[in-house]
């Protein structure tokens, strides 16, 4: 007689040489121990061999990229093959995204009722960073983000040449352009809370953002390098 | 540069192995996909937290099981009120993996996800990932006759689903 557990311990190599000597035996002189053996063997094996093909398949290249370090920040590649791929998210993330676009009101209303602080602010009929946010995207470069506050991610060119950043922080994420001396919100999200934070940190940002940077870009987003440069430059 | 440069080739040795273990955790491919995004992620990101000498891949498959374990937990919790389950049928219907996911690849993987989660890990990672049961002990914080019967139940159950015989 095995006890369950030593058999299944000694078919994974696990005893001691001892031990595994006697259920060796044990398990030799019961056709019904043995037949189990083989047949725990064989599936183990088919396991084994059916996820080997995961291991013997090409890296997905959006994979190999974030290993590359190539210094660009959120992986833009990654938010066009995520919308692609679009019909493969359980409906629950789109449900999420769907319900961070009906929020976007409620948020810009509260902040913008708020005072002196409030990140974003009405000009001119339109609405631009100020405080804490405005600062960030003038002053914070994405290789050297700040621990507090906004954080920067993207920066890029549009195609009407101005120079766009995205931020985010507990609250929000959105995509903010340059015009004039001031940068100017084009969208706004509700910020990551909970699982689907999982879920956009896995696509390289909130894909709704992502789709707004990528229906606005000119090439591709700035590298460490360029970003230096075009702050420099005063964003222009 | 030198040691984080070492740090990245190895994570990207290692990238194949931690794509099957989440092939082995997730319900189809673009989750997979996602979880091993989402490890290599948080990996670059607790670099610091990594000891140099330790088993690297041991620390990735844990971050990984992390992971997974938060998102599994966060959705079971969503789909009781918002959506039908998903089954693990949906593999193959993404057009990136219809390509290359073997049928076998999807039986596997649709039995597998028919394991209650605490027993699915612990099958991958000693029956699909070769890891010894103290290793699993260790990188999971359970004592070892915890992961000796997950590992009874889990294994038993997919005999049924799966067969022994060699041509299943």
């Amino acid at each position: 007689m095995v006890e369950e557990e030593k058999f299944f311990a000694w078919l994974d190599g696990e005893l001691s040489p001892d031990e595994a000597a006697r259920v060796e035996a044990a398990v030799a002189a019961d056709p019904e121990l043995s037949k189990m053996a083989a047949e725990h063997r064989s599936m183990a094996a088919g396991l084994r061999g059916a996820f080997g093909a995961v291991e013997a398949q090409p890296v997905p290249e959006r994979l190999q990229a974030m290993l590359k370090g190539d210094g660009k920040v959120a992986s833009l590649t990654d938010a066009r093959s995520r919308r692609q791929a679009r019909l493969a998210q359980p409906f629950w993330v789109q449900a999420a995204a769907l319900a961070a676009t009906l929020a976007i009101g409620v948020f810009a209303g509260s902040q913008l009722g708020g005072g002196q602080g409030s990140p974003i602010h009405p000009r001119d009929g339109k609405l631009v960073a100020a405080a804490g946010l405005e600062q960030a995207l003038s002053t914070q470069l994405a290789s050297a983000p700040a621990n507090t506050g906004p954080r920067i991610g993207l920066t890029y060119r549009d195609t009407s040449g101005a120079i766009c950043r995205t931020f985010e922080d507990r609250a929000a994420s959105g995509l903010a352009c340059r015009e004039g001396g001031d940068w100017r919100i084009r969208s706004l999200f509700q910020g990551a809370e909970g699982q689907a934070a999982d879920y956009r940190m896995a696509s390289g940002g909130d894909p709704q953002l992502m789709e707004a940077v990528d229906a606005s870009i000119d090439g591709e987003p700035f590298d460490a390098a360029q970003e230096k440069a075009a702050m420099e430059r005063g964003w222009r | 540069m030198g040691s984080s440069e070492t740090f990245e080739n190895e994570l990207t040795q290692l990238l194949p192995r931690l794509r099957r273990f989440a092939f082995s955790l997730s319900r189809n491919g673009a989750d997979a996909d996602d979880l091993a995004q989402a490890t290599i992620e948080r990996a670059l990101r607790s670099r610091g937290q990594w000891e140099p000498g330790s088993r690297l891949d041991s620390w990735l498959y844990r971050i990984m099981r992390n992971l997974w374990i938060d998102t599994a937990r966060a959705r079971g919790r969503k789909e009781k009120h918002e959506a039908p389950e998903e089954e693990a049928q949906f593999v193959g219907e993404d057009p990136r993996e219809s390509m290359d996911a073997s049928l076998e690849l999807k039986r596997a993987m649709a039995a597998m996800n028919r394991l209650p989660d605490e027993q699915r890990e612990i099958v991958a990672l000693i029956l699909v990932e070769g890891f010894g049961y103290r290793e699993v002990s260790e990188m999971l914080d359970l004592p070892i006759g915890t992961v000796s019967s997950r590992l009874v139940r889990g294994r038993t159950a997919l005999l049924e689903m799966l067969g022994g015989s060699a041509d299943g």
